[in-house]
């Protein structure tokens, strides 16, 4: 079966383990954390530890990032989109209107978020289509990079070729998604289209550094299926690339499908609570990987997490094609929950003693 | 003929292991080379010697 | 490049020590520099059970023909030879050290040393990476020995090397685990075993760095300048065997003290 998860990346052994309040606690003490110590921080009995995950996931972060938050902003480029994905505001089924951004858009819309004082941008597509393809996107990065110090992708999986012409062109990182290893729940939910092969997308992220791009953003949909089995197959995913890439930088995003948004129900919902209590245990396991918070979170929810395990989060979204100058459409991929904008979110940032950073990483240095 | 072994002015003109028989060189726990090239044991039977060459004889002692 | 199969470190939970394909009960490699007596290493070598010795490269010395390792170290059942390239200066003389010693060995197995300044003994990073490649390429079993530096690391396993070997602290500077941060780094991305290699002093460390992930310890000053070196020996066997059972059946965690003066998660509804 093409579709079924490689051996280093499945984590069914860990599954059916039930972990006991007195394996939480050695887990909150591991002197170097693996993937029991993530196991066991996931699981149901560690909910009762939440405060202390807290405080060991904000001194971590503190060690490594200070009180810093790391800001990007996402810029959709086009909504086309040929995939089946059961959950996304943009299928192909949907019947919502297309959009797609030309190169004047491009460059209007990125002037007014560099005036907003954003300098590391997400340019989003959906699958592979004639109307966003390769050379849209390399366009739309080299038009990126005259403007901003960081750019990166969330765009279709590509070859190593294709990702290293991107790099040459400004691109420096890489954000993809698996959005579920569970190999049953993947085929049901990538119903067509070139996101139905499961091993394709899972080698994007190697792929994508192979290339030469230097960042590479990994995932899962958090709501699509178990979560203890999506994240602790992504966790493998992210130690494996860390110890064959070893170059990269890595960072990981957790997504959450909320109920009914976008009119889609999530087969296995995460409450807030769970999501702050995995983000937590990937911070103790993980404690010098960037950990991404986005807008489809609420502002409470993202002023709570802001040092506490997260060290960066988008802000000032708009998950329609478009938004931010001139151009604009009405439907947007999925819900944003926090609307604020750069000015109030900083403001916020500051008032709870963090240091907003636009950016820290230079183009000087390409 | 003339030749620098480990350094020392040594009269010699027969075989590597005639040489090493001399020095008192257990022939199996020992490398040899001949103006920095290593010579190796196989090679040892038909290896003539040439006046004025410099050969180390090498063996082990203890290292950490 | 990526490591052949052979590198590959041993799964968790076996007890073998696998280095260059070839599997090790032991986990305790010995140094045989700094005995007082021939007698005294070999007695040290068959106390401490070890499966891997290291020795050196040296100028045939006919007034001290007893100095010759070679013989006693055969009479050895199950102990391997790993010549050393100490005295080489760079990267060249290692290579050719290297080549001396499998000629004289037989042996695949090279500890790749290279310490230019005579006093502090320190590794020279440059030359010994690129002495490893070559080795590597030439077909050695590479261990080489080097700074705590988990870049290089990672440098030496892309190029073939069979383990690496970061430094506790200075040679025989009984320094003891200096470098524990630096080699916790090394061990949790690496593919390859890591052997701390200098610096130990007690037996206590060497379960120290077992208990911290490493694979194998090598030990020579700390046996060899011992009062009785057999006895330190067998103490530091011990050692390594605790601190590997330790790291199986796994640590106790430290107790958290950090409970925040207002709850930190208060926003969770």
């Amino acid at each position: 079966m093409s579709n079924s998860l490689p051996t280093w990346l499945d984590p069914s052994p860990w599954l059916n383990r039930i972990f006991s309040a007195a394996e939480v606690q050695r887990a909150l003490g591991a002197e170097s954390p693996d993937e029991k110590t993530l196991a066991a921080l996931l699981s149901p009995a560690a909910a009762d530890f939440i405060e202390p995950m807290a405080a060991r996931a904000q001194a971590l972060t503190r060690r490594h990032f200070g009180r810093t938050i790391q800001l990007y902003v996402p810029l959709y480029l086009s909504s086309f989109c040929p995939g089946g994905c059961a959950y996304c505001g943009f299928a192909s089924d949907r019947d919502t209107e297309r959009h797609k951004l030309s190169f004047d858009q491009v460059e209007t819309e990125l002037a007014a978020l560099k005036k907003m004082g954003l300098e590391e941008i997400l340019l989003l597509t959906g699958e592979r289509t004639p109307q966003a393809d390769f050379d849209y996107v390399l366009k739309c990065v080299e038009l990126a990079a005259n403007h901003f110090h960081k750019v990166t992708i969330e765009v279709f999986p590509m070859s190593e070729k294709e990702y290293g012409q991107l790099a040459e062109a400004g691109c420096t990182g890489v954000t993809l998604y698996q959005e579920t290893y569970h190999p049953q729940t993947y085929q049901q939910m990538h119903r067509w289209g070139p996101k139905s092969e499961m091993l394709e997308r899972i080698d994007a992220p190697g792929r994508a550094l192979g290339g030469g791009l230097r960042f590479a953003g990994l995932g899962a949909l958090l709501g699509l299926a178990d979560p203890q089995f999506d994240l602790l197959a992504l966790y493998r995913h992210v130690r494996h690339l860390q110890k064959t890439r070893w170059q990269a930088g890595l960072s990981i995003s957790f997504p959450r499908i909320q109920n009914e948004a976008g009119g889609f129900t999530a087969p296995h919902p995460v409450s807030e609570q769970q999501l702050a209590q995995f983000v937590f245990a990937f911070r103790i396991c993980l404690p010098d990987v960037p950990l991404v918070l986005s807008t489809r979170e609420s502002a409470a929810f993202r002023d709570g997490m802001a040092g506490l395990g997260c060290n960066k989060m988008s802000v000032a979204s708009k998950t329609t094609v478009g938004g931010y100058g001139d151009v604009g459409s009405d439907e947007g991929q999925f819900d944003v929950n926090d609307n604020r904008d750069v000015t109030t979110f900083c403001t916020m940032l500051r008032e709870r003693k963090l240091e907003p950073v636009f950016k820290n990483w230079d183009a000087a240095y390409r | 003929m003339n030749l620098t072994v480990n350094g020392e002015s040594h009269e010699h003109a027969g075989t590597i292991a005639a040489l090493l028989s001399e020095l008192g060189a257990n022939p199996e726990y020992t490398a040899i080379t001949v103006n920095g090239d290593l010579v190796f044991s196989k090679d040892w039977n038909n290896f003539k010697f040439s006046d004025g060459d410099s050969v180390e004889v090498l063996t082990f002692v203890g290292g950490g | 490049m990526k490591s052949e199969v052979r590198n590959q470190k041993s799964e968790v939970g076996t007890q073998k020590l696998i280095l260059g394909g070839v599997e090790f009960t032991s986990r305790l490699i010995l140094g045989t520099g700094k005995f007082s007596d021939t007698q005294t290493m070999i007695q040290a070598i068959e106390a401490s059970g070890t499966e891997l010795v290291t020795v050196a490269l040296r100028r045939f010395n006919r007034d001290k023909p007893d100095d010759d390792l070679c013989a006693p170290l055969a009479k050895l059942k199950n102990v391997k030879l790993m010549p050393n390239t100490s005295g080489a200066m760079n990267a060249k003389e290692a290579v050719r050290a290297a080549q001396l010693g499998r000629e004289l060995s037989g042996s695949p197995f090279v500890k790749v040393e290279i310490h230019p300044n005579p006093h502090h003994l320190m590794p020279d990073a440059i030359e010994t990476y690129l002495a490893a490649k070559e080795l590597a390429a030439d077909g050695f079993i590479v261990l080489p020995y080097i700074p705590a530096d988990p870049v290089l690391a990672k440098k030496l396993e892309d190029v073939g090397c069979a383990a690496v070997m970061p430094l506790g602290a200075a040679i025989g500077s009984g320094g003891g685990l200096s470098t524990a941060e630096m080699i916790k780094l090394i061990i949790r991305d690496s593919n390859i075993p890591v052997i701390v290699d200098a610096g130990l002093r007690a037996p206590s460390e060497a379960a120290r760095a077992m208990e911290m992930g490493c694979d194998a310890c090598l030990v020579n000053s700390a046996i060899a300048a011992a009062n009785d070196p057999s006895g330190m020996a067998r103490a530091f066997a011990l050692g390594v065997k605790t601190g590997f059972a330790a790291r199986q059946a796994g640590l106790m965690p430290k107790s958290e003290v950090a409970v925040a003066s207002s709850p930190l998660t208060s926003f969770l509804s």
